[in-house]
């Protein structure tokens, strides 16, 4: 196993005095006081979507009343996208408080943890929420992921946010439902550096045409004219309802558990197998990236967590990897031990030497602009996509 | 190094498995090389009694397995028809059986009007009899994956160290001195077994 | 006290798991090696494996596949579809599962059956007996995906195997299957009353009162479970889980 490279702390680093992302993080600017241009987003988001103030309130309000409206005789009025974890589970109850009529929609890449199916199980049938979900052929999935591997690239599970979105789109049309939410806390979370990563339907299609093997019936990915006809033309709102309210992670665990049975699965995203995969070990020794900078980045801006102590964390702690995963992994992937280290060993590459859309989206700024402001996608999306990039290799 | 005895009967990639899994280093072996210098020796087996003492004896382990048992004294355990082996005969066959335990392997017999079907199938429970370091730590919720249709008689109710109920009491697991054996399946049988292969391993 | 045992029966079609409505439709529910892990990280008590398209379609066993099955299961895994031979079965034993179903081949040849018991047990055989009503509404034995009918009934088939050297009984209704509508507690009872061997209910099963129902009127020994463990709710998505344990305790 390859030992994770170690960050030097006296090699030159330069660190945000707030947060602790550091000069290694792509197109990170330090203003005059030493604080990074990622924590002023952050306060820039926060300030307009009044997030956890009377302004956040109002704003989400309002939202839901939308909700209620345009969904007011159908058989559900919202989407709710479920993985087993933390930030769904807590929507899918906040929806239910609210007075949503939610439809829970998961999208399953055959590689979920019984945490998460337990999870799952336990809130839907307490909230008496049904289920829709959409699992992927795993032969086709595993055909995906193994393409990925063999283009040395990063985003090894773009396909199942992709996948997630569409399934979520797909449900929210058969049943005539507008709003989709998700769970996605900026506070929380942290902003994702812009350029360090990226995907979208063109990519996930080069990739798997110049690697993949299987003709894909089942995977749902997402197209540019699909992704224009669920935003433009069917009109489904992405809302996020954290970004306007005092979400807290640890005190909506602690919610959870209590009422719902909800059990903990110990670190983001490691209530799925690939994702545990891709966090804990494909991105730290492959690309030397280590992506709890984000999560404790964003514990240290919004004061959950003492700067020092996330700092201790991310450059001793190793990432947690759960025992027999990596031989899971090629177990699923059919590589041999020297296959394995093989591709585990090449030179990395980046999605920018592989055909996407991203330049098409660059183009049509004027038109994601007026649509970030509809919520028909996230701000977020129209930050990350739109612009162009410097990324540092 | 727990070396497991591969007589051609036996769920050996299961009992592996699970050695691997609570890191146990074992070796599966039917060389009589091997098996005389083993530290530790486990003798699984499923299917037919005469059958497997058939098997034994072709390969010619009789001998050096008694010895390790008897004159080495070294921890050696018998799972399921394993543990039928150590007896000395079984209602099941005419062959003798490697006597490691004063015992014998008789059928299930149970009145037509019960009923309890046979064989004994399923997951049950198991009650501490004599002390023994195999099942230190036991517990009343402690269950393991039975599947057998004749079941053990110890000679001396001091070497049953486990008890099951299935129609009335029977030893579901014995000792005699180093020789170990369990009628039930700890391969098969999740956490209780893990915890169950993990004493043996530190005997 | 022995316990009853409640087992995922789970369908194999080529390298995926589906899940069909008697008999027929399959939809696609997922990779087995990780629902395999799934069940095993829930402490399921047993599972069931059953490759439907080997015996339509004359295929081997997929022994590769069902080599990893076994590798990720710490509980008893038994294994049907398409066993033909002793040597078939041979070798899905070295693999490393405990028992094998065989329906199809057995009625034209029960010796199969006494082969396989007399080297490895006869708790390492389960015989499948697959009941479907005929246009009359009569009780019939079927096989080979319910394409072909014998003309023992279900009781009288039940002794036959048996009597071949069977461990186990795997009784499935195909009208009821995958309807969540309840087991055939009549066809069920009548076979469990006329055998001395464990007998596995199957087939339409949708709640822990159909469980109850199948234990205490039916006299199973253990049921199987199919759409409840891999479906969220009937008509609803694919989730794999598994009756609350203590739920199950209460059944008696």
């Amino acid at each position: 196993m390859q030992p994770t490279k170690k960050r030097s702390l006296s090699e030159g680093y330069k660190i945000c005095k707030k947060c602790i992302y550091d000069n290694s993080v792509p197109s990170i600017v330090f203003d005059e006081k030493g604080i990074c241009n990622y924590c002023k987003m952050t306060d820039d988001l926060i300030a307009e979507y009044g997030t956890g103030n009377s302004k956040g309130q109002e704003l989400i309000s309002k939202i839901i009343e939308e909700i209620k409206l345009t969904g007011k005789n159908k058989k559900y009025d919202c989407v709710v996208g479920v993985s087993g974890g933390t930030d769904s589970s807590y929507m899918l109850h906040w929806a239910i408080e609210n007075g949503l009529r939610p439809l829970a929609v998961h999208y399953d890449n055959t590689y979920n943890t019984a945490i998460a199916t337990q999870n799952i199980t336990n809130i839907t049938s307490k909230l008496n929420v049904d289920l829709y979900t959409l699992v992927v052929d795993n032969n086709e999935v595993d055909d995906i992921y193994k393409a990925f591997f063999l283009a040395n690239v990063s985003e090894i599970d773009a396909c199942t946010d992709i996948a997630l979105a569409e399934t979520m789109y797909r449900a929210a049309d058969k049943f005539g439902i507008k709003h989709v939410l998700e769970g996605h806390s900026f506070i929380e979370e942290g902003i994702s550096p812009l350029g360090k990563n990226y995907f979208d339907g063109k990519y996930i299609a080069s990739i798997h045409k110049q690697f993949g093997k299987l003709k894909l019936k089942t995977f749902p990915n997402m197209p540019f004219w699909t992704f224009i006809k669920w935003i433009a033309v069917k009109k489904i709102k992405k809302i996020r309802p954290y970004w306007y309210l005092n979400y807290n992670k640890e005190d909506a665990k602690i919610l959870l558990k209590e009422k719902y049975g909800w059990q903990d699965y110990g670190g983001h995203h490691l209530e799925n197998r690939m994702t545990a995969f891709s966090h804990s070990v494909y991105f730290p020794q492959k690309f030397d990236i280590d992506y709890r900078n984000n999560t404790l980045a964003a514990k240290v801006r919004n004061g959950k967590m003492e700067r020092e102590a996330a700092i201790k964390e991310y450059y001793e702690t190793p990432p947690f990897i759960e025992e027999g995963l990596i031989d899971y992994i090629k177990k699923r992937m059919n590589f041999s031990d020297e296959e394995y280290e093989k591709v585990m060993k090449a030179k990395p590459k980046y999605w920018y030497e592989y055909p996407t859309y991203k330049k098409r989206f660059e183009r049509l700024r004027p038109l994601f602009a007026i649509l970030y402001k509809s919520n028909l996608v996230p701000k977020s999306f129209y930050m990350k996509y739109c612009f162009p990039v410097t990324y540092t290799k | 190094m727990i070396t497991i005895i591969n007589y051609g009967l036996g769920n050996l990639g299961s009992v592996q498995n699970m050695l691997k899994r609570i890191g146990a280093p074992c070796k599966i072996t039917s060389d009589l090389k091997e098996i005389e210098e083993a530290e530790k020796i486990l003798l699984p087996g499923v299917g037919a009694f005469d059958s497997a003492i058939q098997k034994i004896d072709e390969l010619n382990l009789r001998s050096v397995l008694v010895h390790k048992a008897k004159v080495d004294k070294i921890p050696f355990l018998g799972i399921c028809l394993g543990m039928q082996l150590l007896t000395r005969s079984s209602e099941e066959g005419i062959l003798s059986g490697l006597d490691l335990v004063p015992a014998k392997t008789i059928k299930f017999k149970f009145e037509n009007t019960s009923n309890l079907k046979i064989p004994h199938m399923g997951w049950n429970y198991v009650t501490q009899n004599t002390p023994s370091k195999l099942t230190e730590g036991f517990t009343a919720d402690h269950r393991f994956y039975f599947v057998h249709s004749y079941k053990v008689v110890c000679d001396n109710p001091t070497n049953s160290i486990l008890k099951t109920n299935y129609g009335g009491d029977f030893d579901s697991a014995i000792q005699n001195e180093n020789v170990y054996g369990t009628q039930f399946h700890p391969e098969k049988s999740h956490k209780y077994g893990m915890h169950l292969l993990t004493n043996f391993s530190k005997i | 006290m022995l316990l009853i045992r409640y087992i995922p029966c789970l369908l194999l079609k080529d390298n995926g798991l589906v899940k069909t409505v008697k008999f027929k439709n399959p939809k696609y529910i997922g990779d087995p090696i990780n629902t395999v892990r799934i069940f095993n990280e829930k402490e399921v008590d047993e599972l069931i494996f059953l490759d439907i398209d080997a015996t339509p379609k004359n295929k081997e066993p997929n022994y590769k596949l069902l080599a990893e099955i076994a590798n990720e299961c710490f509980m008893p895994l038994a294994y049907g579809g398409g066993i033909k031979t002793f040597d078939q079965a041979q070798k899905i034993f070295n693999i490393g599962i405990e028992k094998v179903a065989i329906n199809s081949s057995v009625h034209e040849n029960l010796n199969l059956i006494t082969q396989i018991s007399e080297v490895y047990g006869s708790q390492a055989v389960i015989g499948v007996i697959d009941v479907k009503k005929n246009f009359f509404g009569k009780k019939e034995v079927v096989y080979n995906s319910a394409n072909n009918k014998s003309k023992f009934s279900p009781n009288e088939w039940a002794q036959k195997l048996v009597n071949a050297g069977v461990g186990e009984i795997l009784v499935t209704s195909v009208d009821n299957e995958g309807t969540w509508s309840g087991f055939d507690i009549e066809t069920i009872k009548s076979i469990t009353e006329s055998v001395n061997v464990p007998v596995v209910a199957n087939g339409g099963a949708g709640n822990v009162e159909h469980l109850k129902d199948a234990i205490v009127k039916g006299k199973a020994s253990a049921v199987a479970m199919g759409s409840m463990v891999v479906y969220q709710k009937k008509d609803f998505g694919v989730l794999i889980n598994f009756p609350n344990k203590q739920l199950l305790n209460e059944i008696k």
